[in-house]
């Protein structure tokens, strides 16, 4: 009797720690599994969404809470660099955009806990009112700002960061493309041999 | 065999332990936002201070954004909500404790701003209200977006934000 008592509770305990710890592995690394991509780019359509599913409602109220539906905004997530590697504050990378059709658009740097970096450089995020949305335009990512016209502090954003892109108001015209988003090139990282 | 029954049993207790905290995430956060968001009290907006490291209250705020927040109880009826013009964009956005955004009105469809009342899916819709509004939920957030990405443009849009309305319908009494 003794025996059945203890083994249902290790059954109970196993099926609990089991159910949480894939519900975790779910919100942790599901993302792309619900997602579209766009090159290295990652987008959910479903944000927001009052039809998105149970999985995809959980992954963006972690990752992206009080989201928009795409009907107002889309938005792009980029959390690798063009090799597939996370990106990290070790290195420098430049970011070319090409005019988007839509009213406004923005990127912003956010540390891997999805908050801003934790520095006083005043640089998390660029937009259209100030690199303008007629015309191309390139941003650096970077722990220091150099001689950027547009900068992107990586400052204390460390390994794993992620870029977002939101898009207001999309034109009808607006498709997500790799074509059209932004691209990321990585220009140097410290350790790389000269 | 006996063995099997308790892993069975494991499987099936980790199936629903999965998908009940799968569900209950998004109603968690939810409450979270809506306890940091309500320390003015409920149907009140809280205006957010500019996003700085400092300030920010939920994952990826955008420090472009001069935000305004309410949370809504329908639990005595009806609240109205308006919001005032700002010359850039802005957005009024409607949140259930599930997290769906089940409305939003920008300045493209309201120009001179926006006034709703919202009441509970399944209520009757009071009389004399011009924009009516069904929540999926009891209570929930309101947002409000003012596109302000300086210092300058984010005092102007705290100004505009004091003029904001969200408070609840004064139900007549018998």
């Amino acid at each position: 009797m003794l025996r059945r008592i203890l083994a249902w509770t290790a059954a109970v305990i196993a099926g609990v720690v089991l159910g949480l710890g894939s519900a975790w592995a779910v919100l942790k690394f599901g993302g792309s599994s619900f997602t579209e991509h766009y090159g290295h780019w990652v987008f959910s359509r479903a944000a927001g969404s009052t039809g998105a599913d149970p999985y995809t409602r959980a992954i963006i109220a972690r990752e992206g809470l009080l989201a928009l539906s795409a009907r107002e905004a889309v938005y792009f997530s980029l959390y690798t660099d063009e090799h597939g590697r996370p990106l990290s504050e070790s290195c420098v990378y430049e970011l070319n955009g090409r005019p988007l059709d839509a009213r406004w658009w923005s990127v912003t740097l956010y540390a891997d806990d999805n908050y801003l970096a934790r520095n006083t450089d005043s640089a998390h995020s660029i937009d259209a009112t100030r690199a303008g949305n007629d015309a191309a335009w390139v941003a650096r990512i970077s722990p220091v700002r150099g001689d950027a016209t547009n900068w992107l502090s990586s400052r204390e954003a460390r390994r794993g960061f992620v870029i977002m892109l939101r898009v207001y108001n999309p034109q009808r015209d607006f498709h997500p493309s790799e074509a059209a988003l932004p691209v990321l090139t990585t220009v140097s990282c410290a350790g790389d041999t000269p | 065999m006996k063995w099997g029954q308790y892993v069975l049993g494991a499987l099936i207790i980790a199936a629903i332990v999965h998908f009940a905290a799968i569900i209950a995430v998004p109603r968690v956060l939810m409450n979270v936002a809506m306890q940091r968001f309500g320390e003015d009290g409920d149907n009140v907006w809280h205006l957010a201070e500019r996003i700085t490291v400092a300030s920010q209250k939920i994952v990826r705020s955008s420090p472009d954004f001069a935000y305004s927040a309410c949370v809504y109880d329908l639990s005595n009826g009806p609240v109205v909500i308006a919001a005032a013009p700002w010359d850039e964009y802005w957005s009024l956005s409607l949140y259930g404790d599930n997290t769906d955004n089940f409305f939003v009105i920008d300045d493209r469809e309201a120009h001179h701003g926006a006034e709703i009342t919202l009441i509970k899916r399944g209520t009757p819709h009071p009389d004399g209200a011009s924009m009516i509004v069904e929540s999926p939920s009891t209570r929930g957030i309101a947002l409000m977006r003012r596109l302000a990405p300086t210092a300058s443009t984010y005092s102007a849009a705290a100004d505009v934000a004091r003029e904001d309305v969200c408070a609840a319908v004064v139900q007549p009494t018998n």
